[in-house]
């Protein structure tokens, strides 16, 4: 007897290969049998004319904080996400001192967005070392986690204060590897690295303060445990990328370990970016080293309000001129009629319906729930007013705390995209997944995948796509139970429907603790998840399955 | 020429969601490379130096950039 059989489904097992109809079994949380074959089960999912796939990975989260509340890391799991790696970008809840708690709190709302309650009230904060924060989160996953430590941790703990002062001692760095070893006996999958990031006051993170000395003797203790050594490089200077990829290739094949940088992006002011450096991946990759680059699958949207000058209005300098101002001198421009016929009339004869249209109102702010969604054209004609009437009228009759949006500004270029992220040395990731909280949504990316590179652009196929952010990631990662449906693997396992599955639209949610907002996007087309072969989510809700471990 | 000159800029996405100004610089010995400028400081570059479109910061100084900072 089985525990759960899947069945009539299209397999698709991560591996790539083409999928077959046939059926998965578990048994005591592993898949017992892929195909056909006899037996019973106490559970059976339907799953005709849906796709049966490994549950999904997502490499690149934020999600910290969130599953100390939230053993889901909601909505990754409804989205087929059955593991998540947290601890990116130089920054984990782990090793801490408990006298440097402040300090790493101002670091991950810088990142993550998470408004101060997150780290007061929605958990006890009960330990220091990363044992102590595995077993905190171990109590209620419902998803699995492959944590990575952070860098800048690590040096906070070993240097205190002095960590985002200067370069670390002999002794110093010496201290930080038996700390480095202690995370990965307690579970860590890796050790990630910032050049990048900055904490609350535009200070540089601490791993920004180290030397290629400290970089390569982390690397060593890595290379004891065959570990993951993650990089945010200088992501914004294409040559400066291409020096961070050679400084990996040089610490993948002297430690034998395999490392990723993220993210790379695709953009049109400097087009040659992501070809040039996945160019050199190819050649460090040809080298023997292994430098996997994350591209996401996302376009990035662009959002302003008037509470802040923004780009957006630099081809109009009045408009500069005013939300330059403080904002007292500001709202009193802003209720000028004077000025604001001129403001208007700077956007052209037609109000700004050309320029500032097809912006999209978001919410989640002071506006009226019942817009957001809609774009300024819609607004402006309800209201009777030209768009940029509109946007200064709507944004002052709620303290200017009004967000709109401009989508697809960056990454956006499906045909240029969708042959990298089909590339087999390019990794799928990158989605940030817990982070930007009150920016932008980092949920949905696999299905976009599916939607956009699958679907529309017929950039890979169906087999490719599961494989890529299943099977393949789980060999980059070296989770060697997870990734492909084949008995004796860990039965993550997601159905879908390949015909419809996508993300929704964004929208705003007040789930976060103290009742504050993120944005999110719900699921569509994902009818079951099972983690660790229990049924985690099914027909469009949460169970109560608490199945999730600590992977490694 | 002896010091680094802006000759060309555009507007990107940016990671977080707000738009940067890419401003493309000359450097003396004739290698260019590019610089990211967040939202404040691109505008206040723009103002500083009298530019209405991003085109305008041709041929201006790399130091208008750190006018007013």
């Amino acid at each position: 007897m089985f525990d759960v059989i899947v069945r009539n489904g299209l397999v698709v097992d991560g591996s790539g290969q083409p999928g077959f109809h046939g059926d998965v079994a578990v048994k005591d949380g592993k898949i017992a049998a892929v195909g056909r074959f006899e037996g019973e089960a106490r559970h059976v999912v339907d799953a005709g004319g849906r796709v049966i796939a490994p549950g999904f990975i997502d490499p690149h989260t934020h999600f910290d904080v969130q599953l100390l509340w939230d053993g889901a890391a909601r909505p990754a799991l409804e989205h087929g996400v059955t593991c998540v790696v947290p601890g990116n970008c130089s920054l984990s809840l782990a090793p801490l001192k408990a006298a440097d708690r402040p300090r790493l709190i101002g670091m991950f709302q810088q990142i993550e967005e998470m408004p101060p309650e997150a780290f007061t009230t929605a958990f006890e904060w009960t330990w220091e070392d990363f044992a102590g924060y595995r077993e905190a989160i171990e109590k209620a996953l419902s998803i699995n986690v492959a944590p990575l430590v952070g860098h800048s941790v690590i040096r906070l703990w070993v240097m205190g204060p002095a960590a985002q002062e200067r370069a670390a001692t002999p002794a110093e760095i010496a201290s930080m590897q038996c700390l480095l070893r202690e995370c990965l006996d307690a579970g860590a999958v890796g050790l990630s690295t910032s050049f990048v990031d900055v904490d609350e006051t535009g200070r540089p993170v601490p791993s920004r303060f180290a030397q290629f000395e400290e970089l390569d003797a982390l690397s060593a203790v890595l290379g004891e445990y065959g570990r993951m050594l993650q990089c945010v490089p200088e992501f914004y200077a294409t040559d400066i990328t291409i020096a961070r990829i050679d400084q990996l290739a040089e610490l993948s094949l002297k430690h034998n370990i395999p490392t990723t940088f993220s993210p790379l992006f695709d953009t049109s002011a400097v087009p040659d970016n992501a070809p040039r450096a996945i160019a050199r991946v190819e050649e460090q990759f040809a080298r023997g080293a292994r430098v996997w680059p994350q591209m996401q699958t996302r376009p990035i949207d662009i959002s302003f309000s008037l509470l802040r000058p923004s780009l957006f209005f630099a081809r109009l300098p009045r408009w500069v001129r005013v939300l330059r101002q403080p904002v007292a001198q500001r709202l009193e421009s802003l209720r000028d009629p004077d000025t604001v016929a001129k403001m208007v009339a700077d956007t052209g004869p037609d109000g700004g319906e050309a320029m500032m249209g097809r912006l999209v109102l978001r919410g989640g702010d002071a506006a009226p729930a019942a817009l957001a969604g809609k774009t300024l054209s819609e607004i402006a004609k309800a209201r009777g007013e030209a768009p940029a009437l509109a946007l200064i009228e709507l944004s002052l009759e709620h303290g200017l705390d009004v967000a709109f949006l401009s989508a697809s500004q960056g990454h956006q270029s499906t045909d240029r995209i969708g042959p990298m992220l089909a590339h087999p040395l390019v990794h799928i990731g990158a989605s940030d997944g817990g982070a930007h909280l009150a920016s932008f949504s980092t949920y949905g990316d696999t299905g976009y995948l599916f939607s956009e590179f699958v679907r529309k652009g017929g950039h890979m196929s169906l087999e490719q796509a599961v494989a890529k952010i299943t099977g393949e990631t789980a060999d980059i990662w070296g989770l060697k139970d997870r990734g492909r449906l084949m008995p004796g693997l860990a039965a993550d396992i997601v159905v879908f429907d390949p015909d419809t599955i996508d993300r929704e639209a964004e929208l705003p949610s007040f789930d976060m603790p103290g009742d504050g907002m993120r944005y999110v996007r719900a699921a569509r087309g994902i009818d079951t998840v099972l983690v660790n072969g229990e049924v985690a989510y099914a027909d469009g809700a949460y169970t109560e399955a608490r199945s999730g471990v600590v992977c490694t | 020429m002896d010091e680094a000159v802006i000759v060309g800029a555009e507007m990107v996405a940016g990671h977080d969601g707000t738009l940067e100004l890419l401003v493309r610089l000359r450097h003396p010995n004739g290698a260019e490379g590019p610089v990211v400028l967040d939202e404040e400081t691109g505008l206040r570059l723009m103002q500083n130096c009298g530019a209405t479109h991003v085109d305008d910061l041709a041929g201006q100084s790399w130091r208008r950039i750190l006018e007013g900072s």
